[in-house]
């Protein structure tokens, strides 16, 4: 039984290296996971959320970054959890985008109000 | 909450083993390209919970030993010209070993 994930070894070809800069989101997805795994909190470890990423679907790991795989197997296994659900982040994330387009129109004069 | 009793350190420096294949689903921390292969202790790190019971939240335990395991690059990828010298070391847990059933080629003598 090979994972999906498990891809040391195979053959690759030729690899290209690209510098990445380390995105704000992908800090803080890494400190949401830090504080929730931490000793006192022990919400989730990161084996927990290996596990999350290794079993939703090739497709999705294929296709999401690597700190994305960490923040959609975050959300889902603290939805398994029954601490959050799916459907709360979004709308949290709604308000959030919401919120910024208003900075964003307040920010410039010119734009029609 | 008395803890779990410690597994047994198996294996010494130097002992032959053989990657077992679990065959296990979920998360484990042995990849694939080891499995079936033949490599040597070349340290005892410590002992860990089991990574496959910490991804489903399970921390009762016991412990298990983990071990810093060394194979030769040839021996992993035999249809690859590799250097005599070149080793790949890795962490495999206890349970993912057993004792090589005779020495490795070079050991013979």
């Amino acid at each position: 039984m090979r994972g999906y994930h498990d891809i040391g070894g195979k053959a690759a070809g030729p690899i290209e290296k690209i510098e990445l800069p380390w995105q704000h989101w992908e800090k803080q997805v890494e400190a949401i996971r830090n504080l929730l795994g931490d000793a006192t909190r022990r919400v989730l470890s990161l084996d927990e959320l290996r596990l999350g990423f290794e079993s939703f679907g090739e497709d999705k790991y294929l296709r999401y970054s690597f700190y994305r795989r960490r923040l959609e197997a975050m959300i889902d296994t603290l939805e398994k959890k029954g601490l959050i659900t799916r459907d709360e982040v979004m709308q949290a994330l709604e308000q959030v985008r919401a919120n910024w387009q208003d900075l964003e129109a307040c920010a410039a004069p010119t734009a029609e109000r | 909450m008395s803890r779990a009793p410690l597994l047994p350190v198996r294996f010494q420096v130097g002992d032959a083993v053989e990657v077992l294949d679990l065959g296990k689903a979920g998360h484990v921390r042995t990849p694939h390209y080891v499995r079936h292969k033949r490599g040597e202790i070349l340290q005892f790190c410590g002992y860990f919970l089991n990574p496959e019971a910490l991804s489903v939240g399970d921390v009762s335990g016991p412990p298990v030993p983990l071990y810093r395991v060394r194979f030769r690059m040839k021996d992993l990828w035999p249809e690859e010209v590799r250097s005599e010298q070149d080793v790949l070391c890795i962490e495999i847990y206890d349970h993912w070993l057993t004792p090589a059933t005779h020495p490795l080629p070079e050991d013979t003598p």
